[in-house]
């Protein structure tokens, strides 16, 4: 008799194929249980989405303002680069039960993380340049990396896997202009005086994050648990 | 930071001088009568004198008055003719400030409109990347020109009558106006490229001609969505829209004449999606104002008298 090619109904009736354990070599440590289910992680998207979108539109504005040439061009790319990140965000958001229109939904986590959107997007004039560069690249986007990377550290590895490979690109993406951004300051500061002023924004914009509980609201509670 | 700031609020660092606009709009409006073009350079005389001191634009001024860019705007790039090299200069520092302009009006475009849909804010950030490539590529096409940034002055009329309040006005001025005489200009480009065999020019600016059709597609969609159901703002919009093409007619210079200093791009217009009507309006429109003939006869005179003024002053001098 031939070999069996397909499973039949009886017990016997398998066909003669070895079982192929293709995450046994090597193991698959992962495990099922992240810190965020499905609705925490739709809320989490929704507030990186309104981060993103307000970074590019803030960056998109102050391309006119600033007389740099080079921070003009520097800013062009990131700005399409917040859009993609953004963008990402949203389409993540029909798959995590939140409706087909919600891709363009982006949630603030609260009012205080408002009001740091706001208070980045103030400097305006076109001598602010190390204030407008300090508060995106010294403030928001470190705390936007850290948020991302702690949360596709905590988030479901196989039940979430889609939602960590945005954040990845993200994280990648975000280190980019971290750089960037520390680069300008480091060119633009030359004296004392511009050095404090790009210590002082950082310091009160890393405060009212700290207030408010940063991007989605529960810094605390994330860092008290961390620690 | 406020939304809608006026192009004097451009920021820049310290290569650059400002150009008046005013000239600009007045020119489109002018008859087509030598006298008429002549008073007017003759008015902005001062104005125009002061934007050039500092930059290589003073011994243009010097040796040619208050019209000297009539001299350039309105003859073709000919390989061989001594004029070219300034010409070429003064055209892709032009195109380079041109640039810089819509990389800030398509990201003005983001904080200005912070509640359009999110596929129009997805389309000028995207344009922000591609400007901001272009101002890249154009700096390095000045180097290889022998120019630099800011060695001109600076005209911000690009983004002082492109960048309306309304979204659909905007992008039917920047999108359509604009990238579209942008098209003309850089086929233009192309065609200097290849006569004298610059394979890095021609590339590059090809790359770039090809973006630019790409952003006038964004205008053409984005005027339709915008003004769908709403005929009184798609004529605003389209009225708009012939306005810039009219203002950038640079007194002529673009035409569908063969012996025209830039060619309208028919093919590349077509490619982006202008319908036939459109360019037979671009075509009407650009027949309207002072001819080339106009322009030139007026830059022949202008330079005559300031010739003649200059040797008055040094016959005063002397005396």
């Amino acid at each position: 008799m031939s070999e069996r090619m397909y499973p039949g109904y009886g017990r016997d009736e398998r066909t003669s194929f070895a079982p192929y354990g293709a995450f046994e070599v090597p193991a698959d440590l992962r495990e099922l249980f992240g810190r965020y289910d499905v609705e925490a992680m739709a809320r989490r998207v929704r507030n990186f989405r309104y981060a993103e979108e307000w970074a590019m539109m803030i960056l998109g504005g102050w391309i006119a303002t600033i007389p740099e040439v080079p921070v003009k061009t520097g800013l062009g790319k990131i700005v399409w680069d917040c859009a993609q990140s953004a963008d990402a965000f949203g389409k993540r958001l029909p798959e995590l039960r939140c409706g087909r229109r919600a891709a363009e939904a982006s949630e603030v986590s609260n009012d205080g993380f408002a009001k740091v959107i706001q208070a980045l997007s103030e400097p305006e004039s076109p001598d602010l340049t190390i204030e407008k560069i300090a508060g995106v690249f010294d403030a928001l986007k470190p705390h936007l990396l850290a948020v991302y990377e702690r949360t596709l550290r905590e988030t479901d590895q196989i039940t979430d896997a889609p939602t960590i490979e945005l954040l990845e690109d993200a994280v990648r993406r975000t280190r980019k202009h971290i750089a960037w951004g520390d680069e300008v300051l480091e060119r633009l500061c030359d004296t004392d005086g511009k050095r404090e002023r790009r210590r002082r924004r950082v310091r009160e914009l890393r405060a009212q994050l700290e207030a408010c509980g940063g991007v989605t609201g529960t810094l605390a509670d994330e860092q008290g648990r961390a620690h | 930071m406020k939304r809608f700031i006026q192009h004097e609020e451009l920021a820049r660092d310290s290569r650059f001088t400002r150009q008046t606009t005013a000239l600009s709009s007045l020119i489109a409006q002018l008859p087509d009568d030598v006298d008429a073009v002549v008073a007017l350079f003759e008015k902005f005389d001062p104005i125009i004198e002061k934007s050039t001191r500092g930059t290589m634009a003073a011994p243009l001024y010097d040796a040619y008055g208050p019209g000297f860019g009539l001299m350039t705007n309105t003859s073709s790039l000919k390989p061989g003719d001594p004029a070219t090299e300034t010409r070429v200069k003064l055209r892709m520092h032009g195109i380079y400030v041109g640039e810089l302009q819509a990389l800030e009006g398509a990201g003005r475009s983001l904080w200005d409109f912070p509640d359009a849909p999110w596929e129009f804010k997805m389309n000028m950030a995207r344009q922000c990347w591609d400007e901001t490539r272009h101002v890249q590529i154009y700096e390095k096409l000045l180097e290889h020109v022998g120019a630099a940034p800011g060695m001109f002055p600076e005209s911000t009329f690009l983004f002082e009558c492109a960048c309306s309040d309304d979204p659909a006005l905007r992008v039917a001025g920047v999108n359509r106006g604009l990238e579209g005489l942008a098209c003309d200009v850089f086929r233009d480009m192309i065609r200097y490229a290849e006569e004298i065999g610059d394979e890095k020019m021609r590339q590059a600016i090809d790359y770039v001609l090809a973006d630019e059709l790409t952003h006038v597609r964004f205008g053409s969609d984005w005027v339709r969505e915008f003004c769908k159901n709403d005929p009184e703002r798609l004529k605003r919009a389209n009225d708009f829209r012939k306005q810039v093409d009219k203002q950038f007619n640079f007194g002529g210079a673009r035409s569908e004449r063969k012996d025209s200093a830039i060619p309208i791009a028919f093919e590349d217009r077509r490619e982006a999606g202008f319908t036939e009507e459109e360019l037979k309006e671009l075509v009407a429109l650009c027949g309207e104002g002072p001819s080339r003939e106009t322009m030139r006869e007026a830059a022949r005179v202008l330079r005559e008298r300031h010739l003649a003024k200059l040797a008055a002053r040094g016959a005063e001098a002397k005396s």
